[in-house]
């Protein structure tokens, strides 16, 4: 990993078109700004790996299950 | 008022795969029901996985989440109409096990049949709230 210091104000050019910029220091939380085109996603590290998580669970649900799930919810409109 | 119902409708693309499935990119939309409300996404490459789905109306009525510009720009979406949300659901051996994700909604394109999940930046959605409230 590269590791680099800076001020707030000052920014880290990463590849042709994304720049990250520290804004604020206080305490143990450091605000950055990222500016980047709109193809390039830029996530909270730990939402997508909660995202991940959740994808992971939600799939392959077993046959047994999702009639199960079928049948309540046409009791339910009934 | 809202769609309620999924149209069945037969492959679509995922402009960007789901996170946790990198690999997956063509899903066929199913009906499972007749009302079209509890639906599945099943992976044309891998039959074996499937994501159960919902649209949001029936069971969260007054979710209307914003959609950025670059999802409208990658799934090409040129009016509302043609959009439909779609909830991943995380079963559970009952409803009132189950729960939806709402923080990051499958966005479809019923038109051109693109879609994507996208994280929503409300951090008060989870992406496991009980279906039935």
């Amino acid at each position: 990993m590269l590791v680099l210091s800076r001020r707030i104000g000052e920014s880290v050019v990463i590849g042709d078109n994304v720049t990250v910029t520290i804004l604020d220091v206080r305490g143990d939380v450091v605000r950055v700004g990222i500016d980047a085109p709109r193809s390039v996603a830029v996530n909270r590290a730990e939402l997508l790996a909660e995202l991940e998580s959740s994808n992971r669970a939600a799939a392959s649900a077993s046959e047994q299950t999702v009639s199960a799930l079928a049948e309540q919810l046409r009791q339910r409109r009934d | 008022m809202p769609d309620t119902t999924v149209v069945d409708a037969p492959v679509i693309d995922l402009v960007h795969p789901l996170p946790g499935f990198p690999d997956q990119r063509r899903f066929r939309l199913l009906r499972l029901d007749d009302e079209g409300t509890l639906c599945a996404l099943r992976s044309l490459s891998d039959p074996e996985l499937r994501f159960l789905v919902v649209p949001p109306a029936p069971f969260y009525p007054d979710y209307a989440p914003v959609i950025d510009d670059a999802t409208v720009s990658d799934l090409a979406i040129a009016s509302a109409e043609e959009v439909q949300l779609l909830l991943i659901l995380t079963p559970g051996d009952t409803l009132a096990d189950t729960t939806a994700n709402l923080r990051a909604p499958v966005v479809l394109n019923t038109t051109t049949r693109r879609a994507a999940q996208v994280i929503l930046e409300d951090a008060d959605l989870s992406v496991s709230t009980p279906l039935l409230g």
